[in-house]
């Protein structure tokens, strides 16, 4: 988007005009959150000054130098006393790129911590792990946006983008025009509307069944010959165990698991393999499942088997989820990663980055733990006793999050980095007022691996920090004798050097390049144009081969709905984005949405004694949450939706579990089994006046 | 201490699932394991083998097994190999090579085979006993040779037969009218054989529909160009002579005298377990070979039975001393599934707790069996489904009951019921107390689908029955505001902007889908409803320009 500052007397008032930016993604558009962001910036409750909590056991303003000694004095007895690996830092995908890549160095250089991770596990770690196992790269979409434009079908797994990036859509056209835009969600979504009159196809399946859908759908691929052989042969290998893995997926098997008619079954498998110009993209609602990895591999097969990847006009894809998920996942806020997508336990990787950052290989943590894992070691013996939260709202976005409150109350020091007093800043020991978008200069990486520039619009508040500053300061006073810049140029110089040679590799990019314009999507090496479509000529295992690998069903992956129980699934509303910890602070979006409203079917509700508006109760053993319901045709009658925007008792995660997908360490935010009751009770029939 | 030495004979798609759950720990080396294949090809599915003899797929895309794995791993696997005996005393099984292997547990997984029924002109035999004892040799791990142009649909054999048959357009006759000759005569119609069923019953699928699905389906069928004769019993069949001297297939004849003509006679009459190496070991077989609810046998608790051969009843004294046994094996390769599943990890966790016990005490030798009092996942009555691309059936449950039965028995029972013959759609419900017991449901696939899932989980039905038919309208669309117009209809989804407020702006003097943009912000996203922001205002320039009564 663009901003023009505009001169104001208004203290609270936006200190900019928003306008839409003429840019290929959006094409000049922008939703609702677009337009209204620029009210965050003057917020009447944004924070000023630091804020430390006393031995009153309340918030006070405190002077930087006391906020950032505070926590440098807490942070060094904890190191001394229990070791570097008690100190934990939590980072976030919005954060840019400069922000992410610092924050890691931050932790393994300055802390000498192992303990990192971030909200984008989360977010695209299964996607991110199925695309490393069978490209050997993950990429977000291996081609440009644009690229949709000319596609006759396009098969959405789990993403209501209609909802959640709503540009986004136009890209959708052409599908639409042919009839193919098929779009896959347990609910009638704003996208499954899209499919309408003729322009798709909607399927409905229950909620949890993905995986078995994908492989009915190869299956059918397979057995009905579909199969792109030559595209097969010469680019992939371990077709032979898929084919094994789904001949017990015949159609009529997978109608009886999904609830998806075997009819449609063979029918969208035939659009798909038409031949004509064909996209399949995956969205969280496949993704945020203890299977999800399994489900996006799947999802991958399909598109190998139909020799969709790397081919004209045709192609595989995620859809990254956050501001800055692509970069955010690349440059070392994940556990087991450093700069440019490097694996930490890679020899050749430690001492690349160890020579970037002038400290011997040996001097760098080992790999760390995923963020669920992360959480539910705060404050227990062996685990973290200090956190430095940055970019995230984890009170809120955290799978069973009464079990991470308990954690977080068990800690000796919270650090909050926002610009807000979110549900999880009001918790920290120490909070951290910090610059906004509009502030501050740096990259970001979008969903289609191109990395564009933010720039300054106007300057900051007093009393406020940019998140690079807090972190050389603290490096300074813990005596780390790395260089921690504070100017984003030279930090992002920084990060060129040490994602160069990695997969994600930023080493050709500068600010001036893209300063001017170019389209730069990485890998971009040194002396290289970047590589809008990476998998045009080979993927990025050695042997240049996509990997197929077969994946089954655990029918122990999830607990059923029992009788009377339903599925709860989770999701984003048009007008708020992740936490809600920004949305709900924008009038007009508040206005919209003020509260969480759980959607289910009539009958269910007819069944339930629920009216619409009704204050309803979803239960299950790790919580409950209370909010009114809505009720609506659009969702399966088995199932309830709830938006994961807002806290305190209406936080859908109090009722989400917190076990983990084995390979990405993804939660299972999708398929959670809840008891839904009217709060007071069922009101007997006649007893309504 | 030595590993637990595991012998199963059978290598279908149910007995390659036991070995694929058995490979960790046999690789491990808790496990040792020996397959005694009988066919002499890797494990396929047969729920497939229709489809691959009417040429819809080909062999490897049936495939399950992996025998290279399963030898990775360190198992034997014997392609081609049948057991002969087992001697239970000596803990052996005897094999048509001459061989002997030694078990701690033997499992069977031998399933099926086709029933040939009782016709003048074709040779069955009897496998009890008696018969069992003296002829040996031909009867074990063998299945009846049929005449030329006879066969049963069962295995690939039987499949090429068919395969010929249909590519070459020829008469093919299906006696029986279950799902697996429905599911042949439909595809082999479609690939342009000439088709006719025979069966006995009122209409097809008798044990599984009642009367008004059966009759729709009768429809269906012959809408799809297959022949269906009822209420006829087979009674012979004659031959003809070819010229190279092939006595062969040439008509069938029916008790009340029709005499059908074809080139290949199908028989699907059902089929029974393969019990024999059983009953000659003196293992209790009713229908199939008796097991608990452990899948151990009544008689040997080492000699264990899955899948399609095994009949799973809990003994009691009483049902111990009766001939005949309730239940019988499904069929199906779901509830086979799941048994080898759980029956895999109980032998894994039983062989590891010995092999764990033994490295801390030393002892050797294999603990007692804990199977004998855990018990395989109960499986809930299976679901029949035809599958044909052109006409969805499904049915479960007992669904005898009408609309307007009033049964002492079952007071809390109701029945829904739709039928349209016409369009070949019919669907009847039965619950008790709300839930679903049974239902069936032709010609209406999402309905079916839905149905399936709410037998599947015990779940109640919505109280208006009618919701689940909607989904087959061709004008399906649960929406309130299926109204373009309405005034709460959403029409810039990136913005939220609705038809009320593009009205409201409209009546404000923003006329122009630009004016309405910079007003509302509809239109500012992807663009997408710019059209539709158009039709509003020129539908509201129009309303302004219509002359109303005022009030």
């Amino acid at each position: 988007m663009t901003l023009t500052p505009i001169a104001t007397t208004d203290a609270a008032a936006a200190p900019v005009s928003v306008a839409g930016r003429d840019f290929p993604t959006n094409r000049g558009g922008l939703c609702k959150k677009g337009w209204t962001s620029a009210e965050l910036i003057a917020s009447p409750s944004r924070l000023g000054a630091p804020l430390v909590r006393g031995a009153d056991g309340v918030l006070h303003e405190s002077s930087w130098d006391d906020a950032l000694d505070h926590i440098t004095t807490s942070l060094r007895g904890i190191r001394q006393e229990h070791g570097a690996d008690a100190i934990g830092v939590f980072g976030g995908g919005g954060l840019t790129n400069e922000k992410a890549y610092l924050l890691g160095k931050f932790a393994r250089v300055a802390i000498g911590t192992s303990r990192i991770d971030y909200n984008g596990r989360y977010c695209m770690s299964s996607a991110a792990a199925a695309g490393n196992r069978a490209f050997g790269i993950d990429r977000g979409l291996p081609f440009p946006l644009e690229d949709l434009d000319g596609a006759s079908t396009i098969l959405l797994l789990g993403t209501n983008v209609a909802e959640t990036m709503p540009p986004f859509i136009g890209h959708l056209a052409g599908a639409q025009a042919a009839g193919g835009l098929v779009v896959v969600d347990p609910r009638r979504t704003a996208t499954a509307r899209l499919t309408e009159d003729g322009r798709g196809l909607h399927v409905q399946p229950m909620p949890g069944t993905d995986l078995a859908l994908l492989l009915g759908l190869i299956h059918v691929v397979i057995a009905e010959r579909l199969v792109d052989l030559d595209y097969v042969a010469a680019r992939t290998t371990g077709f032979e165990s898929v084919r094994r893995s789904v001949a017990s997926w015949w159609p009529e098997r997978v109608q009886s698991v999904t609830g998806v008619a075997a009819l449609t079954l063979r029918r969208l498998a035939r659009r798909l393999a038409s031949g004509r110009n064909t996209y399949i993209l995956t969205g969280r609602g496949v993704e945020q499942h203890v299977d999800g990895t399994d489900t996006a591999t799947a999802a991958i097969n399909l598109a190998l088997l139909l020799g969709l990847p790397g081919r004209p006009g045709n192609g595989y894809g995620t859809l990254t989820g956050q501001g800055n998920g692509q970069g955010g996942r690349e440059h070392g806020q994940k556990s087991d990663q450093l700069p440019g997508y490097r694996k930490i336990t890679d020899p050749a990787a430690r001492a690349h980055i160890a020579k970037v950052w002038g400290i011997e290989p040996s001097q760098l943590p080992g790999p760390g733990v995923p963020a669920v894992e992360l959480l539910q070691s705060l404050g227990r013996e062996g685990g973290v006793r200090a956190l430095l939260v940055h970019g995230s709202n984890l009170v809120v976005s955290s799978p069973n999050v009464t079990a991470v409150r308990e954690r977080i109350a068990a800690l000796d020091l919270l650090v909050v980095c926002d610009f807000f007093l979110t549900e999880t800043a009001s918790l920290a020991d120490v909070v951290l007022p910090i610059t906004q978008w509009a502030e501050e200069e740096g990259t970001m990486t979008s969903l289609e691996g191109r990395v564009i520039r933010r720039r300054r619009a106007i300057t900051p508040p007093e009393g406020v920090r940019d998140e690079l500053w807090i972190l050389a300061e603290l490096a300074r006073r813990l005596e780390c004798s790395a260089t921690f810049d504070t100017d984003p140029e030279r930090v992002f110089e920084e990060l060129r050097l040490a994602s160069e040679g990695g997969l994600a590799d930023y080493s050709g990019i500068d600010y001036a390049m893209l300063d001017a314009g170019e389209a730069a999507y990485w890998p971009y090496p040194r002396g290289s144009a970047g590589t809008p479509r990476p998998f045009a000529e080979r993927f990025a295992h050695p042997d240049g081969l996509a990997r197929l690998v077969a994946v089954s069903v655990r029918e122990t992956a999830r607990p059923l709905p029992l009788s009377g129980e339903l599925t709860l699934i989770t999701g984003r509303l048009l007008e708020h984005y992740q936490s809600g910890a920004q949305t709900r602070r924008v009038p007009e979006l508040a206005d919209a949405q003020p509260e969480a409203r759980a959607a289910m079917h009539p009958s269910t509700a007819e069944r339930l004694g629920v009216s619409d508006g009704d204050l309803v109760e979803l239960s299950n053993p790790r919580g409950t949450v209370r909010c009114r319901a809505r009720l609506t045709a659009d969702i399966r009658p088995d199932t309830v939706f709830l938006p994961f925007h807002y806290g305190d008792e209406q936080a859908a995660n109090l009722v989400t579990s917190d076990a983990v997908d084995p390979i990405s360490s993804m939660p299972e935010f999708k398929t959670n089994v809840v008891r839904v009751e009217r709060v007071g009770g069922l009101v007997a029939a006649g007893a309504v006046a | 201490m030595s590993a637990l030495r595991v012998v199963l004979v059978g290598y279908g798609p149910v007995g390659a699932r036991f070995v694929e759950e058995l490979l960790p720990a046999v690789e491990r080396g808790t496990i040792e394991l020996t397959v005694v294949a009988g066919e002499d090809i890797e494990a396929y599915n047969r729920v497939l083998v229709a489809e691959y003899a009417v040429g819809n797929t080909e062999l490897d895309s049936m495939l399950v097994g992996d025998r290279e794995a399963a030898e990775a791993a360190g198992a034997r696997v014997l392609l081609g190999v049948a057991a002969t005996s087992i001697d239970r005393a000596a803990h052996l099984v005897h094999l048509s090579t001459g061989e002997a292997i030694a078990y701690d547990r033997l499992v069977l997984a031998t399933g099926s085979r086709a029933n040939v029924p009782t016709l003048d002109g074709v040779e069955r035999h009897r496998r009890d006993l008696a018969s069992l004892e003296k002829y040996a040799r031909q009867l074990v791990a063998r299945d009846d040779e049929l005449p030329a142009g006879i066969t049963a649909l069962r295995d690939l054999a039987d499949a090429e037969r068919v395969l010929a048959a249909v590519r070459d357009r020829k008469r093919i006759v299906v006696l029986g009218a279950g799902v697996l000759g429905l599911e042949l005569a439909l595809a082999a119609a479609h690939a342009g054989a000439q088709v006719c069923v025979v069966h006995h019953g009122p209409h097809p699928m008798p044990r599984s529909l009642d009367r008004g699905g059966g009759q729709v389906l009768r429809a269906a069928l012959r809408r799809s160009g297959v022949t269906v004769i009822a209420h006829s019993r087979a009674e012979a069949v004659a031959f003809r002579t070819d010229d190279d001297g092939t006595r062969r297939f040439d008509l069938l004849v029916t008790a009340d005298g029709k005499q059908l003509r074809g080139d290949l006679l199908v028989l699907s009459c059902g089929v029974s377990p393969r019990n024999e190496l059983a009953t000659l070991a003196g293992l209790r077989t009713a229908v199939g070979v008796v097991v608990g609810p452990g899948l151990a046998s009544w008689t040997d608790p080492d000699i264990y039975a899955v899948g399609d051969c095994a009949q799973v009843v809990e003994r009691t004294d009483e049902l111990a001393r009766q001939r005949s046994l309730p239940g019988a094996p499904s069929g199906l390769v779901g509830p086979g599934w799941r048994q080898a599943s759980w029956l895999a990890a109980t032998f894994t966790a039983s062989a590891e707790r010995t092999a764990s016990e033994a490295g801390a005490s030393g002892s050797a030798g294999a603990a007692a069996d804990s199977a004998t009092d855990a018990a395989a996942p109960v499986e809930r009555e299976p679901i029949v489904m035809l599958k044909a691309e052109h006409i969805d059936v499904v049915a479960v449950g007992e669904i005898s009951a009408d609309p307007w039965d009033d049964d002492a028995l079952h007071p809390r029972r109701r029945v829904s019921q739709w039928a349209d013959p016409e369009h070949l759609r019919y669907v009847k419900m039965v619950t008790e107390d709300g839930m679903l017991t049974g239902f069936v449901s032709v010609g209406m696939p999402r309905t079916a689908a839905e149905l399936t899932l709410l037998f599947e989980r015990g779940s109640e039905l919505p109280a208006d029955r009618s919701m689940l038919l909607r989904f087959d309208g061709p004008d399906y669309d649960p929406s309130t505001d299926s109204d373009a117009f309405a005034p709460g209809a959403t029409v810039c989804w990136c913005n939220g902007v609705s038809v009320g407020r593009i009205e409201e702006s409209a009546a404000c003097g923003n006329t122009t889908v630009e004016g309405v943009g910079r007003d509302t912000r509809a239109g500012t996203g992807c663009g997408g409803c710019k059209g539709r922001i158009a039709e509003i205002l020129a539908r509201a320039a129009e309303a302004d320009e219509t002359p109303t009564l005022t009030l």
